[in-house]
């Protein structure tokens, strides 16, 4: 679903922050990609959704190119940030309005879907207020609903459940569950290592731009009385 | 006082580097001369500044350029400061910072007035301070005249300030309660320049007899004190780059006074204006249905850019002023008596009326320069359309889609506007409309380079998106070459027909179209790609 091949960015020729990284996520799969501030993980999230282009390397996802079929390979995937940052003088609804026609939603399914992730987000009625007015939790929830709405074959998060009370953070979790169970595939960032140790079938560690790691859980752990976090801190502690 | 340097040097830098931000050129030499470029700008202020010297010189009063000058100076900075304090003051993001902080009330209006002082200085510099230089130098350098001007220079900006100030921030604080605040807020700017500018011509047009103007000469400095009657420091401030002391130490004591009085109500407008209006902000509620209705693409983008603009009060205002500016000016000055219809019938005005006709027409898109911004007004919010499945044509393209759309709009009223109070022809009207067309296109294609090569991104207030922003001044350095160009065809063709003139205008504007249009989906396709939110 998603190859990373050989991947680096260099910003002003000098300063490499993703250090030719190559990754394979199957289709239904959910990874979680960890690493300490300033690894390059939401440099590697841009890379993989077009906000930026590798300096060096291919991305592409479900067969096709980041670079090359940029609009076909945008239609497999959607992406939350780490920012609930959007356009908010507009209603909630106005807004998955919007991400349903670029997505080419049919109204049944947008109906369908937007009761169904902004109900269970509790925020269904605040659909006609605008976006302003929203707190931040509520607006990562609305950009968590807008994302799952055309039912993408790649759901990417970056820091997906920071602003998010442990009520919504447990639906979120189920609702990435339920995706990969449907044959969705899951690429998300997390500080939260219990999160990735408890939900993920794959766990990717980047550090200085380089991929240290990614294994399944038990390999990387190498023993079960060790926890995922011990693991982290012992990979990329500085020398 | 430490406190407030410290607060006004952070206000200051993030307004300058607003400025200098993504000059994206390598070389300091070309570095100075991208920043230097705008200040080209001067040349028509130059040419302003000298005609009107020479007109007061013959009658023997060369020191009224000063005066006019300085008062048109003031009632710019009236216009332009109310946006920007409006800006600054209600709408930045770094009041929640700034509240924060362990620092007195006055301290924080005071730093966020030093940007307000540099934007108006900047303004001051084109007009007031050519008018300086040519009076101290034109009949030799005269080093008392220059210094005092210098010095009334730097001052200028602080009467039209404050006052500004004094009059905007209880003003907003008034009309910024109920659902409809953004709304309330371009309306009440929109009637408060209305009225300042309604003032300022009542002040100063007066009938004028021909005894009243004898006995005003046989008086010394009758014309200084008849120009300078509505704004009395002009009477002050001239006097004191003539040399007198004592009129210098009362436009020194009048602006000290402004910065007392200001001082002295700063925690009122802390607390009763600017808290209050921001704690309003957070009541913004609007309730409605839920819908489920598909659109196009295209629509829905262009719908975003447009929204862009018009849910924020600082953009839509400065839009707003940009494209209606000859309707305000046109109803103020009839209102006013300054202008009337039979000014547009007379026969020597005849052979221009199209030119008038075309380029009010135009103003909108020349005026406007709505794209130059249109990546910036954004902000953080312009990751959402680079990760959506469009192409980079396509997202470049619905952007100068939404510029077109308002400039149009303003230009169809205007056109209305315009075909009711000047003798056009059917003819001439289509001619016009044909022009403004092109040169629309043109100008919006075009700037949008400016702002693919210029994306600020990152803004505390958002005057620096739209206004505070080298994009603009190049967007203007465009329109002032392009204006050259024309006239020089113009001069260069006696013999030619004003509509043909403005036939070949419209077939010039097309080519530059195609050859603008060429490079933004060619090499700026790429660049747009490389922006980083």
């Amino acid at each position: 679903m998603l190859v990373l091949k050989n991947v680096s960015k260099t910003y002003d020729k000098k300063k490499k922050v993703v250090d030719n990284i190559s990754l394979e996520i199957n289709k239904g799969e959910i990874i979680g990609f960890i690493g300490p501030n300033g690894a390059g993980k939401t440099t590697t999230i841009k890379m993989i959704t077009g906000i930026i282009a590798p300096t060096e390397g291919s991305i592409e996802i479900n067969g096709m190119d980041i670079s090359k079929t940029p609009i076909e390979a945008k239609k497999n995937f959607t992406f939350v940030p780490d920012h609930p940052t959007i356009f908010d003088a507009i209603k909630g609804i106005d807004y998955l309005n919007f991400i349903a026609d670029m997505y080419e939603v049919s109204i049944k399914d947008r109906r369908e879907r937007i009761e169904k992730f902004t109900k269970a987000f509790q925020i269904y009625d605040a659909l006609p207020q605008t976006v302003s007015s929203y707190s931040h939790g509520m607006r990562q929830k609305l950009l968590i609903s807008g994302a799952l709405l055309p039912n993408p074959n790649l759901f990417i998060l970056d820091e997906p459940l920071v602003g998010l009370d442990p009520h919504s953070a447990r639906i979120l979790k189920d609702l990435m569950k339920e995706h990969c169970e449907k044959g969705g595939t899951i690429f998300f960032s997390s500080h939260g290592l219990e999160v990735v140790e408890n939900l993920c079938d794959r766990v990717a560690i980047i550090h200085k731009g380089k991929l240290i790691a990614c294994d399944v859980l038990e390999n990387i752990k190498k023993s079960k009385d060790i926890t995922l976090e011990e693991v982290f801190l012992e990979m990329t502690k500085d020398e | 006082m430490n406190k407030l340097i410290a607060l006004t040097k952070i206000q200051v830098n993030d307004f300058l580097s607003k400025y200098t931000q993504y000059l994206n050129v390598k070389n300091k030499w070309l570095r100075i001369l991208a920043l230097v470029l705008p200040a080209l700008l001067i040349l028509p202020a130059l040419q302003l500044v000298t005609k009107m010297y020479d007109a007061f010189s013959s009658m023997g009063f060369p020191e009224l350029t000063i005066t006019y000058m300085y008062i048109g100076n003031v009632m710019m900075m009236f216009f332009a400061g109310i946006p920007f304090i409006i800006s600054v003051f209600f709408y930045s993001k770094d009041l929640k910072f700034l509240a924060s902080l362990p620092v007195k009330n006055d301290t924080i209006v005071f730093s966020k007035l030093a940007t307000v002082y540099i934007y108006l200085l900047t303004i001051g510099c084109f007009f007031f301070g050519t008018s300086v230089i040519i009076y101290s130098t034109r009949e030799g350098f005269q080093l008392l005249s220059f210094i005092t001007g210098l010095i009334a220079l730097f001052l200028s900006p602080l009467l039209p300030m404050i006052l500004s100030a004094l009059i905007i921030i209880p003003f907003m604080s008034f009309i910024s309660r109920g659902k409809k605040r953004n709304m309330m807020v371009v309306a009440g700017n929109l009637l408060l320049l209305a009225a300042i500018i309604y003032l300022q011509t009542v002040l100063v047009s007066v009938e004028m007899e021909p005894e009243v103007l004898d006995s005003i000469l046989l008086q010394e400095d009758g014309l200084l004190k008849f120009i300078g009657r509505s704004f009395p420091p002009s009477i002050w401030l001239t006097k004191m780059v003539q040399g007198s002391v004592i009129n210098g130490g009362f436009f020194i004591l009048l602006n000290i006074a402004f910065i007392f009085a200001l001082k002295l109500v700063c925690h009122l407008l802390y607390s009763r204006s600017l808290l209050a209006f921001n704690q309003e902000g957070g009541a913004l509620v609007e309730k409605g249905k839920i819908y489920y209705k598909a659109r196009s693409k295209t629509i829905q983008m262009i719908k975003r850019h447009i929204g862009i603009i018009f849910s924020n009060p600082i953009f839509l205002l400065n839009t707003v002023l940009n494209m209606l500016i000859p309707i305000l000016m046109f109803a103020m000055m009839s209102f006013t008596g300054e202008l009337t219809s039979g000014i547009f019938t007379s026969p020597m005005l005849a052979p221009y009326i199209i030119y008038i006709y075309a380029a009010t027409i135009t103003t909108p898109a020349i005026i406007g320069s709505l794209s130059a911004t249109v990546i910036t007004r954004e902000g953080k919010a312009f990751w959402e359309t680079k990760v959506l499945p469009i192409s980079t044509v396509d997202n470049i393209r619905y952007r100068i889609y939404a510029t077109l759309v308002l400039s149009f709009a303003g230009s169809i009223i205007i056109a209305i506007a315009g075909a009711i109070y000047l003798p056009v022809t059917y003819t001439m009207m289509i001619m016009a409309i044909v022009f403004c067309i092109c040169g629309t296109l043109f100008f919006s294609t075009v700037d949008i380079i400016i702002n693919i090569e210029r994306p600020t991104l990152n803004w505390t207030s958002p005057t620096a998106a739209v206004k505070n922003n080298l994009n603009v001044m190049l967007a203007l350095l465009i329109r002032v070459v392009i204006g050259g160009g024309l006239y020089l065809l113009y001069l260069m063709m006696p013999n030619f027909s004003a509509n043909t003139i403005i036939l070949i205008g419209s077939i010039a504007f097309l080519i530059l179209y195609v050859v603008v249009n060429y490079f933004v989906f060619g090499r700026y396709k790429e660049k747009f790609n490389n922006i980083i939110p």
